[in-house]
Parts: C-alpha cells; structure tokens; sequence
C-alpha cells in the first residue's frame, strides 16, 4: 500500500511562493543560458559564414564530421585535458591542504582567507598579463629558478617550449583560483558539528585520523562542489591562453577547445564550426560532471 | 510680465514639439581605432561637420586595435554594426567581399566618377578597395614599415650609423651580432627584432624577395617556390632562440622598447606614425636626434626588389545603413579625409593623396621621403578572403622553426599541405 502524503495549505502556499521567487532566476537562465544553447546546437547542423548575409546551409552532422576527421581539433582536445588534468588535480588537492591549514588555525584565519582568495578578485585578463611581464625572458620566473637553482643566465623558455608554455598557464591558474577553492573549503570544514571532532579526540583519534577518518568523509558533498566547479573551469579555460598567444606563444600547445572555438568563428568566421565545437565541449563536461556525481553518490557519508 | 513669460514659455513648447515632428536628426555610429593623436584632430572635424550639417549627429567610439576586429564583425553578425568604420584592410576585405560595405557615394562626394576618385590618389593605393569594378573605401592611411635605430647603441658597439646601418638581411644578421647583449641565454639588448606576428607584412616580403610567393597567380595554389620559402624559414630558425639567438616572439615588442631606449633593443621595424609616438612617449630620446629610419633591408641575393608589404586602413560604409545616412556617412568621411596634412603632421600618418605627396609638408616631414621611396617597391598585404586562416599557418610554421627542432622542411611541408588543403575547402 502506498501513503502519499498530501501537502498541506501552508506547505502548498509556500511551494508556490517559492516557485514564484525562483522565476526570475529561470527567466534569466533561459535566456542568457538555455536558449544560447538550443541556438548554438541549431547552428552547429548549418554551414553559416558569420558576415555572410546568404541563407546558411543545412549540412546535417557535417560539421562533427568534419571534427572527428581535423587535426586542429583533437589537438585541443589534448591540450585542454593536460591544461584540465594539470590544473584540477593540484587545484582540488592542495586547495583542500591550505583550508585544513586555515581552519586549524586559532588565529589569522580571515587574513590567510584574504590573502589566498585576492587572486581571484582580479581579472583573468589582468592575472594573465602580470604573469606575462614575470615570464618575460628576463622576467622575474627566470630570476627566481636562476637564483634557485644556481643556473645564472638560463632561459627557462617559458613561453616558447611547449611543456613550459603548457605549465606556464596552469601556474597562472591555479595561483588565479587556488584562494577560491580554498574558501569553499574553509566553509565546508566549518560546517561539521564540532561534536564529532570532539568526540574522536576524546576517544584517542590523532589529527591525521581526525583528518582521514571525520573530515575528508564528511565534506564530500564541498569536495564534489569544488572538484566539479574545478573541473568545469579548468575546461572552460581561455583567457589565459589568448593573452599568452596574443604576445607571441605559441598557439599549438595552448590551444585549448574554447580558444579554438573563438579562432573559428571569430577569424575564420565558421561560426556552424565553432557551434559544434561548443556543443562538443558542453557534453564532455556535462558527462564528467554525471561521471563525478555517480562515484560520489556511491559513497555517500552522513552524519 | 509675468503674462509675457507664459507666452515665451509656451511659444517655446510649441517651437520644441514641432522640431521634435518634423526635425529630423541623422545619427551617425562611427567606430576606429585608439590613436591618442587622431582622436581631437577628428572630434574637432566632428564639430565642424555638425556645424555645417545641424541635422547630422556623430558619435565617434574608439576601441583598442586588438580588439575592433572582434567588436566590429560580432556587429555585423548581429546586422547591429556601425555606420562608419575602419580597420587593417586584410581584416576589412571580407566585409567588401561579403557586400557588407557600401560602394563610395560619388554625389555625395561631390565627383562624377570613379576615375576622377582614382586620379586623385598615388596609383595603385586604391587596389584593395576595388572589387567588381566598385571602390567601396577611402584611405585613412596607407602604411609600410621601415628600420628605425638607435645611433648610440651602433656608436657604442665602433660602428658609424649613417654608414654602416644594415642594407641586407645578412647585414641584419651580422649588425645584430653586434649589438647584442646577453646575460647566458637571455638577451638583455637585442640588435634587431622583427615585428611578431605581422607575418604578412613584414616576413612575406623576405619570401617574395627570395623569389617565392603566397599564392599562384590563379590562385588555386599556395606556397610558390620551395626553395624561398625555406631559406626564409630557415633564416627565422637561425634568428632565433634554437639558433643564433639574437630574438624571439616572446620578448617586449621591439617597437615598444625602442621608444623608452632604455638599452633593450637598437633596430625596430615600423611606419611613420611611430616618429609621433616617439615624441610623445619619450620627448628626450625624440630630441636628442639619436634616432634615424633607414629602408627595410634586401637579401644580398634578392630575385625581386619588393620591401616590407603596406596596409591601409580604409574608411568604409554600412551597406544596411539608410540611403539617408550612407549619403552623410561619405559627406562626412570625405570631409575628414579632405585635411591630409593634419593627418600627417599631428598623427604621423599618410593619406596617399597626390596632393600631399607634392606638398611642401610632405617633402620637409623627417624620413618621409624613406618611406614613400620604400612604398614605391612595395606589394599590398596579401588579400584573400582566407587570408587570416593563411597568416596564422605561416605563424605557426615560422614558431615551429623559431622555437622548437622541428625543421625548415618539415615546417614547410606542413605548411603547404595545410595552406592547400584550406584553399580547397569550398
């Protein structure tokens, strides 16, 4: 036999009231989010020359095929997983290292917040061109190894080997959101009744396993939050890169699948290309974020 | 009194409702680029122009030059673009190409025909713009690169500027050789260093030099004449770090720190507007004289005597603006265009009119006469409505060689296998 609990009159009115307020959020999710989307997914079936103001041709799945088969495509398809498993691993992992560190503190805790989480405030545009300036051949990234290292008058080539290049945007990155990620952290582990702290140390439980065994299991659901809202950026990624090629990198190494997508459509003007490439991007990160949520609800921990 | 005051008061109601009925006013969009000397030169023309046309309204919007590329084609995708607008002609091309600009309005102007449009400019300058037999821009500038460098720093290395500037791309190299500084593998001062990524401006003329060319004349074929190509690829493998290090594309842009001279590069490739910039940046080093310009080099062996390529900047019309505006849009632009001296003296850069070319202005401007005797040797950029696709595999090609062990053949397979494949592409 199956009970369905009715809702009541204030349970129903609050529902409605709530749906009420979460209208705007919809309106405005449909129309800068959802309806690019359809767009976007639309054009990818045509072949559309963005100045041309001739009808744009139906080529069906013409411009995937033509992505399987382009070199230049699956090269960002690489760069973008080395720039996202690079970044996202240590992102994740020592963002997680710096809050336990934070919060243990009894005193500092905001201006070590401040101090990691200022990056963040900055553009990425302007993130990127400070550390330009730093990766300068003579630049201050050559003086410090230099100085370190005892190899005076090395250049680390920076921005010209592919795997310094490669390294020299994950670098700018993850110095970029590492304070981001920190704070979520920070709120997560803030957010376990202390109780339970308490009690593990009463029963003899040392800081590590304080860590291993109470913290880290239950923050999953912030470690899901942020290894998503990692991942989804470090996918994303594109200012970083488009800077660093504007002063002169090279494009090969760093040409992650959004910095193609803006070559496309904004220099070749293949905007049917670019869409397709969009849409191949938002399906890579929609599968891995499914992929994320499956694992983590497997093992489910609750206090 | 205070009767008389009510009636002025809605005398000037009524006056205000029938201007707002029947007064209509046209509002010019005009889009450009940044250019610190240009802008109070043409809002002065703006107000002028406002004042001889009461009913025309223009509002004049700069954006930087990286960006108006973008800003004005993401315009036009949305059918939102502006009603005047200007930018490098390889950029531009397209949009003639697209019929997305307008043809020039002769009346407007005030001429009869295309021919008397054409007489009045240095031949061959208005090429870009014709298509179809149709002119569907005015040039703002036409500009070509030539050598500017610091007298001190060959003075400080026992050479004499005057004499032993380079004439050659050896020279080039061998001047460079010269003037470096190195702390180990990094360059402190660097001789020369070219103009990263302007690879169709300043590199291709290396390879058309050397006897090769980007294009077949029919156009189906790229990349003409193996053998130019890779001398030319290679002299960039050996230019840079993988070689004789003397520069690369990850260094401050040369032009930029020939400006402050502050020791970290002697030569620099650029156009005239640069004298302006010199002056305004670093008024001392504009003063002091120890600047000069010198032709852009040759290879000693050259097949063909071409220096660096020009580009212009064309102004140019919305085709979906209102017949109403593209009229006034050529009335305001030839207005502007018609004070080519101003140009010239307040923002350093020249319209190729005739009439300034035989100016008193034009002879007596420093290093004029360098520049236009380069521009007579001179070939336009590349045109092609896949030219940027086309520049950005030479970029690629050339980084290859510059920084990594791929080698000039290999670059150069590559490269042309690409460069063949894009032209195939329907």
């Amino acid at each position: 036999m199956i009970f369905i609990k009715k809702k009541t009159g204030i349970e129903k009115k609050k529902a409605r009231w709530g749906f009420i307020f979460t209208i705007p959020a919809i309106i405005f999710f449909s129309v800068f989010s959802f309806y690019p989307i359809i767009n976007a997914f639309i054009t990818s079936f045509y072949k559309k020359d963005l100045l041309s103001l001739s009808k744009p041709k139906f080529i069906g799945l013409g411009n995937y095929k033509y992505l399987i088969h382009s070199e230049s495509f699956w090269n960002s398809v690489k760069a973008t997983t080395i720039f996202t498993v690079g970044t996202f691993i240590p992102l994740v992992i020592i963002s997680l290292i710096l809050a336990v560190f934070i919060s243990s503190r009894k005193r500092f805790q905001k201006f070590f917040q401040m101090s990691y989480y200022s990056p963040a405030l900055l553009s990425s545009v302007v993130a990127a061109t400070i550390w330009l300036l730093m990766f300068d051949p003579r630049g201050l990234a050559n003086q410090f190894l230099n100085f370190i290292l005892n190899t005076p008058g090395k250049d680390y080539k920076w921005l010209t080997s592919s795997g310094m290049l490669r390294l020299a945007t994950i670098i700018v990155y993850f110095w970029k959101y590492i304070g981001y990620f920190t704070v979520i952290f920070v709120t997560g582990i803030a957010s376990i009744p202390q109780s339970i702290n308490e009690a593990a140390r009463i029963d003899g439980a040392n800081r590590w396993q304080v860590f291993s065994r109470i913290t880290l299991p239950l923050i999953k659901p912030t470690t899901l939050l942020v290894s998503v809202m990692a991942m989804t950026q470090c996918l994303k990624t594109f200012s970083t890169q488009y800077l660093f090629t504007q002063s002169g990198a090279p494009l090969k190494p760093i040409d992650v699948i959004t910095l193609n997508i803006y070559n496309t459509a904004i220099r070749d003007h293949q905007i049917g290309r670019a869409s397709a490439m969009s849409i191949i991007l938002f399906v890579i990160i929609m599968v891995l974020t499914l992929i994320q949520f499956r694992v983590s609800k497997a093992e489910e921990v609750q206090y | 009194m205070i009767r008389n005051k009510k009636v002025v008061i809605v005398f000037i109601a009524v006056l205000c409702m029938i201007v707002g009925l029947f007064g209509k006013t046209v509002e010019l969009v005009f889009w450009t680029h940044e250019d610190p000397n240009r802008t109070p030169l043409e809002e002065a023309y703006i107000e002028e122009f406002q004042k001889m046309y009461p009913e025309v309204k223009i509002t004049r919007v700069t954006y930087p030059s990286s960006k108006i590329k973008e800003v004005v084609l993401t315009a036009f995708a949305a059918r939102k673009g502006p009603d005047i607008f200007n930018m490098e002609i390889q950029d531009a091309y397209p949009y003639v190409v697209k019929e997305r600009v307008a043809p020039v309005d002769l009346k407007a102007i005030g001429l009869k025909s295309y021919d008397e449009l054409l007489s009045m400019y240095v031949e061959g300058t208005m090429d870009p713009v014709i298509y179809n037999g149709k002119i569907y821009g005015l040039p703002l500038e036409v500009t070509n690169w030539c050598l500017y460098l610091n007298k001190k720093y060959f003075r400080e290395v026992g050479l004499d500027p005057e004499k032993d500037y380079p004439k050659t791309w050896e020279d080039i190299v061998s001047t460079s050789e010269k003037l470096v500084i190195r702390d180990g593998e990094i360059l402190l001062r660097r001789g020369f260093d070219f103009r990263y990524p302007y690879y169709f401006t300043e590199w291709l003329p290396l390879v058309v030099q050397l006897g090769g060319s980007l294009l077949s004349e029919d156009g189906k074929t790229a990349i003409i004449n193996d053998e130019a190509w890779l001398k030319a690829l290679q002299f960039m493998k050996d230019w840079g770090p993988q070689g004789k290090n003397l520069g690369s594309p990850t260094y401050q842009p040369a032009r930029n720190e020939f400006n402050r001279d502050n020791n970290s590069v002697t030569m620099c490739m650029s156009g005239l507007y640069q004298i302006d910039r010199i002056k305004a940046q670093n008024p001392e080093f504009y003063e002091s004289g120890e600047w000069m310009v010198v032709p852009f080099p040759v290879f000693e062996n050259a097949v063909n005597d071409v220096r660096c390529n020009y580009y212009g900047h064309y102004y140019m019309v919305n085709a979906e603006s209102s017949k109403e505006k593209q009229e006034y849009a050529w009335k305001f632009i030839d207005f502007m265009l018609s004070h080519p001296e101003d140009y010239l003296v307040q923002v350093g850069l020249i319209q190729p009119k005739n009439t300034l070319l035989d100016s008193e202005v034009f002879k007596n401007y420093p290093y004029a006469d360098v520049f236009m005797s380069d521009l007579a040797k001179s070939q336009p950029v590349p045109l092609h409505p896949k030219g940027p696709q086309l520049e950005q595999l030479i970029r690629e090609a050339i980084e290859d060689v510059m920084l990594t062990n791929v080698t000039a053949e290999q670059a150069l397979a590559t490269l042309k296998k690409k460069a063949n494949e894009l032209l195939q592409e329907d």
